[in-house]
């Protein structure tokens, strides 16, 4: 278990052009083209425990994240969220946490499937971001961070991909 | 008037978002043209069709890791430079269940939906956020434990026909948390049967 994984929803061109090419300390997973949306089976859970069973290459991102330390989104930011196709891959990718409830912070969330506590970095990026989006975009990472098995985050905003990718490295 | 419900759970039958969608429909019938569209079933062209002319869009939809399924906020993110021009002046109302207890873990989701609202032009109308969505098919809705549920998506529907903006409500389900987790533990269990596993086997790590 070691670097960081990014998931980026960046074109193959631009991603190839920009994104950091030293492959000991990133791991890359392109979100773009979109992968097959979640159908809410919870098969992930029941049948496969940690694998989605729809089977193209989302299907391998749990046991990806499985094997870092932290994990790098990098977004258009859409609505104060994730982007479509990053939220595809999240989606498949619930089993990562067991279906098992805990206590943390007078709040139900899900008991970790690994023995890792990930640190979750959220990079947004998109012209004429709001106020308002950015409050959203912070409020949910707190809450995915505790919901996959860290109370870890961190989130930036920049105008474009290309400066978001910058602050990267 | 019109409304359009859509139905932003992926799953096919079966889902306490065609629950929710049904129940609405019915409290709507007498007073609106109002049909329930299923988001993963139609294409956008079918939905912006069903849009035009509409005065509430409805949305009901599960909460996927605290956010939106990521096959409706496609849809959504494809139609907010033209939902207004055939929807213009159209209210968006949202129903937004999970699995947890706490109903208001859908507050960010009801948000995400607050900020398309603004992007797109349209209105917000008023946002419920439902927790413990695992019993809500396991009673009629306004019945028993899901008593609460039915009052507040009244008061929804009655917003809805008087084309009226509320507050978000986050509706408190009329049984008490351990005896939802007990049940949504057992049924983890009963459901690792059914595919063959013993409940040790969920924790299973996956090989790549
Ligand atoms: C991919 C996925 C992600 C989910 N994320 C959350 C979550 O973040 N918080 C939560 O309380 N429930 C979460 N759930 C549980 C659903 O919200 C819950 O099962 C809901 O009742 C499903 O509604 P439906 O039957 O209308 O699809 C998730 C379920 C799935 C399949």
């Amino acid at each position: 278990m070691s670097g960081a994984l990014i998931l980026h929803d960046l074109q193959q061109s631009e991603a190839e052009q920009f994104l950091p090419k030293d492959t000991a300390k990133y791991s890359l997973f392109a979100a773009a083209p979109a992968v097959r949306h979640c159908m809410g089976c919870f098969r992930c859970w029941f049948k496969t425990p940690g694998r989605c069973v729809i089977d193209d290459r989302a299907a391998d991102f749990v046991a990806l994240m499985s094997k870092h330390e932290e994990l790098i989104f990098l977004s258009r930011l859409v609505f104060g969220g994730l982007s479509p196709d990053i939220k595809a891959v999240l989606d498949r990718s619930i089993g990562f946490v067991l279906p098992f409830f805990r206590k943390l912070n007078a709040e139900t969330h899900h008991v970790p499937r690994f023995d890792i506590s990930p640190l979750y970095k959220y990079i947004f990026y998109g012209p004429e971001i709001t106020d308002r989006e950015k409050e959203t975009a912070k409020k949910l990472a707190v809450a995915n961070a505790l919901n996959l098995g860290s109370g870890r985050c961190f989130v930036s905003f920049f105008s474009s991909s290309r400066e978001g990718m910058e602050a990267l490295t | 008037m019109k409304a359009v419900i859509i139905n932003g759970s992926p799953k096919a039958q079966d889902s306490a978002s065609e629950l929710i969608a049904a129940y609405l429909q019915a409290r709507l019938a007498q007073a609106a043209d109002c049909s329930v569209c299923h988001a993963a079933r139609y294409s956008r062209d079918e939905i912006m069709r069903a849009f035009t002319g509409c005065n509430a869009l409805i949305f009901v939809f599960p909460l996927y890791v605290d956010g939106i399924p990521s096959h409706l906020l496609r849809l959504l993110d494809e139609i907010q430079n033209s939902v207004a021009d055939v929807a213009s002046g159209a209210a968006v109302y949202c129903v937004v269940n999970n699995g947890f207890y706490e109903a208001h873990q859908n507050a960010v989701a009801l948000e995400l939906m607050g900020n398309f609202c603004v992007r797109s032009g349209l209105r917000w109308g008023q946002g419920l956020g439902v927790g413990a969505g695992g019993m809500i098919a396991a009673a009629p809705i306004g019945r028993g434990p899901l008593k609460n549920l039915g009052k507040a998506l009244d008061a929804l529907a009655e917003n809805i026909r008087n084309n009226k903006t509320a507050d978000n409500l986050f509706v408190k389900p009329n049984f008490p948390k351990f005896l939802y987790n007990a049940a949504a533990h057992m049924s983890f269990r009963a459901q690792a049967r059914k595919y063959g596993l013993k409940t040790k086997q969920l924790y299973d790590k996956p090989r790549q």
